[in-house]
């Protein structure tokens, strides 16, 4: 049991995801909330001998009825689940950012205010005075810097004074400014107290002025007929939306006079946000960062992908033990094949997961990920994405696992799911690493243009497949163009990040060790044999069905090598290479012995027209089996992972049936 | 004036905003609203509208420029 629940509430930038990850570290647990597909999360902290309960609210901009991420905000809020809301505002910016302050005014729950970014506001020659603001709203204020640790101290006893005091905003000024808007009266007159609990009647007739289609709908299901239509006739002649604005920064205005001394900052821009925002190198240098980023990520990768080598060398070292005592060959392969392997594959991912999310957290801790989102806004938003969609298309070409875990940092869940899907479109460093030798083998002079039919194609697929996948997901209001802030630059805090990085490396370790195990198990039975190839289920069903699959362009062998693909594309070639020369095909999947003359064997045994379906299939199938389990722990839907999977296996076969007949036109 | 005509390093105040309930609502929740100051940073085609205005720097879609009406102020 819980000593009290807090909320945090607080519009992008406002550091509230910083605050959350230091407050609870790896005690943290991210769902969806019910029914909605926005991300919920949920940790705890321990403060002398009290356990609390945290709630990271999804936010936006304001308290409206815009998005199902604010609707699920207030309805948090007045269900009266949380003890308290912490309202998180930017120091450096405080005029704007209050205005969450400004929109919470008139909901019930107990607050109180944090000043977020005290260290960049000073930088900026800004100083605040929190006790002439707390003596003006009536609720606890304090300044804050989630860098300093000393400010945790602070921010506990600051949340335990709240709490006694069950201290809510002094609205009377901010009402008074109100009062001014037509119709503002009339509609507050209809209203009593508990209407609708956990809202004043204040809040709700500002709703209503701003045309909040959720509380009209509420307040229709509880007033009588003709009240309803006393505040309907009001709101009509209103200006509403606008007037309720300008009363609330009115409002801000007020509190801010004789507390924020300033010496006017200028508008101007920085050193690098002169290169980010510039009209021609602002792209290159966003294409240039993410590079260095994915580079930067393989420095904390490598340790872990070394220890991952390490438990595959264990592995061998273990199975030929194994195979001396005289083990049985299903005892031997269960332990050392399906169980070890797995392993491998997943400590390497995990490895890289966590450079990835370390590297690109920083990046959007610090502001380079808003910089991002401005310079692609354009491009993306034809997509129906945001500008920080292009960070990981651009992983992907390294690494599609990468590219989903660093899809993290799209705050829309709808967007991220999309922008994974066609991050999947994009070739990774597996298919670079075997298509341009096929290319070669088979088209010797005429590889290039394989190269850049498969990069045109990349870009065909994944407008197609944003078409396609864009009507579940992105709903129309997340269609609007960018409005966003360019925050200022701030230092990171490392320990919270660290620990935050921890948290979701553990957290996808456990999640994708199910889904790698049974596809490993699965795989690995289909190619199980005491004998020869030709034993293997695989080979059986290959061989059955290769009528179906010589419509594809692929003959059994290269049927095999395609499934094989899907749980690791390097693994294709040795697959090929396995059934040709008689090795063992699931070795071959991860990464086994090439013939030496594989060129020879492939030109012999499979024509052009069959080698460019081969060449399509592979790299546009599902990435691999790592990438799929990454892909699930990021968007945590069984039903729009599997969506994704089957598409991209069935629109690769598609390719491959095209570059076949293509082929044999040309060849 | 729409707020996609100004020029560069140009000042000016928000005069007035069209739209429907929920562009309205974000563009007072980023700060935007009548009367307001504003200074142009940046006005590059195809980027966002860069503006400063209440100790923020702002980006804006170029299509929701069209529902912001402002007047140039002289400095």
């Amino acid at each position: 049991m819980s000593a009290a629940t807090i909320a945090l509430l607080g519009q992008p930038n406002s550091g509230k995801s910083t605050l959350f990850n230091a407050l609870t570290g790896l005690r943290q647990h991210v769902g969806n909330w019910p029914g909605k597909t926005v991300e919920k999360k949920e940790g705890t902290f321990t403060h002398g001998s009290d356990t609390y309960s945290v709630a990271d609210l999804p936010g936006s901009y304001s308290m409206s009825a815009n998005s199902d991420e604010e609707v699920i905000t207030r309805d948090f809020i007045a269900s009266g689940k949380a003890d308290v809301v912490c309202i998180l505002a930017d120091s450096s910016q405080l005029e704007r950012s209050l205005f969450m302050l400004a929109d919470y005014a008139g909901l019930s729950a107990p607050c109180f205010l944090v000043l977020n970014m005290e260290d960049v506001a000073k930088e900026q020659g800004k100083t605040i005075d929190p006790q002439a603001i707390e003596k003006k709203i009536g609720i606890p204020v304090m300044m804050f810097s989630a860098t300093d640790t000393k400010a945790y101290d602070k921010f506990y006893a600051t949340l335990e004074r709240a709490l006694r005091n069950k201290s809510q905003i002094d609205v009377s000024a901010l009402e008074k400014e109100y009062e001014k808007i037509g119709g503002y009266s009339e509609i507050k007159e209809q209203l009593v107290d508990d209407t609708i609990s956990g809202y004043t009647p204040m809040w709700l007739t500002v709703k209503v002025l701003e045309n909040d289609k959720v509380v009209s709908a509420k307040l229709k299901n509880t007033l009588p007929d003709d009240k309803m239509q006393e505040i309907e006739n009001a709101a009509k002649s209103s200006d509403g939306a606008i007037a309720t604005g300008e009363c609330k920064f009115a409002w801000i205005d007020g509190i801010l006079d004789g507390a924020v001394n300033e010496t006017k900052t200028a508008a101007k821009l920085g050193k690098l946000d002169r290169i980010y925002t510039h009209k021609f190198w602002g792209k290159p240098a966003v294409v240039l960062t993410v590079i260095l980023g994915l580079i930067a990520s393989f420095i904390p990768a490598v340790p872990i992908m070394g220890v991952g080598m390490g438990v595959s060398a264990l592995g061998g070292l273990l199975k030929e033990t194994m195979i001396a005592a005289g083990s049985p060959d299903l005892l031997t392969g269960i332990i050392c094949d399906v169980i070890i392997q797995s392993l491998f594959y997943i400590i390497n991912m995990l490895g890289f997961v966590f450079g990835v999310t370390l590297v690109f957290g920083l990046l959007e801790e610090v502001g380079v990920m808003a910089r991002i989102s401005y310079v692609f806004d354009n491009t993306m938003g034809k997509l129906g994405l945001q500008g920080k969609s292009v960070m990981p298309f651009l992983v992907s070409f390294g690494c599609t696992m990468g590219g989903a875990a660093g899809a993290r940092v799209i705050d829309n869940w709808g967007q991220k799911v999309l922008t994974i899907a066609l991050a999947w479109a994009v070739p990774c460093g597996a298919a670079w690493s075997i298509v341009p030798m096929l290319s070669t083998v088979f088209f010797g002079a005429g590889a290039p243009l394989v190269i850049i039919a498969i990069l045109l194609v990349m870009i065909l697929h994944m407008w197609v497949t944003a078409k396609i996948f864009s009507r579940g997901l992105v709903k129309t209001e997340d269609k609007y163009g960018m409005v966003m802030e360019l925050p200022p630059y701030h230092k990171p805090k490392w320990g919270a990040l660290f620990r935050y990085v921890l948290g979701r490396t553990k957290d996808t370790f456990f999640r994708v060790t199910k889904v790698v195990l049974i596809v490993c198990a699965i795989f690995w039975l289909l190619s199980f044999t005491t004998g020869s190839v030709e034993d293997t289920i695989l080979y059986k069903v290959g061989v059955a069905i290769e009528p179906v699959t010589k419509f594809f362009g692929l003959t059994w062998p290269l049927f095999l090598a395609f499934i094989a693909s899907m749980v690791g594309k390097e693994g294709a070639i040795g697959v090929i290479s396995a059934l040709y020369t008689g090795g063992s095909i699931y070795a071959a999947v991860g990464g086994g012995a090439v013939a030496a003359n594989i060129g020879e064997i492939l030109t012999a045994n499979v024509t052009q027209p069959e080698a460019l379906a081969f060449i399509f299939a592979i790299t546009f199938n599902l990435p691999c089996i790592v990438a799929l389990a990454a892909t699930y722990q990021e968007i945590h839907s069984v039903k729009w992972t599997t969506r994704i999977a089957l598409y991209y296996i069935a629109t690769s076969l598609i390719l491959a049936f095209a570059a076949y007949h293509i082929g044999l036109l040309i060849f | 004036m729409k707020l996609g005509e100004l020029k560069e390093n140009t000042e000016a105040v928000v005069s007035g905003i069209s739209g429907d309930q929920r562009f309205i609502g974000r563009i007072t929740s980023i700060g935007l609203t009548p009367g307001c100051r504003i200074s142009v940073v940046k006005n590059d085609k195809n980027r966002p509208v860069l503006l400063y205005s209440r100790d923020t720097m702002i980006a804006v879609n170029r299509r929701e420029c069209e529902g912001i009406e402002v007047t140039e102020v002289r400095a």
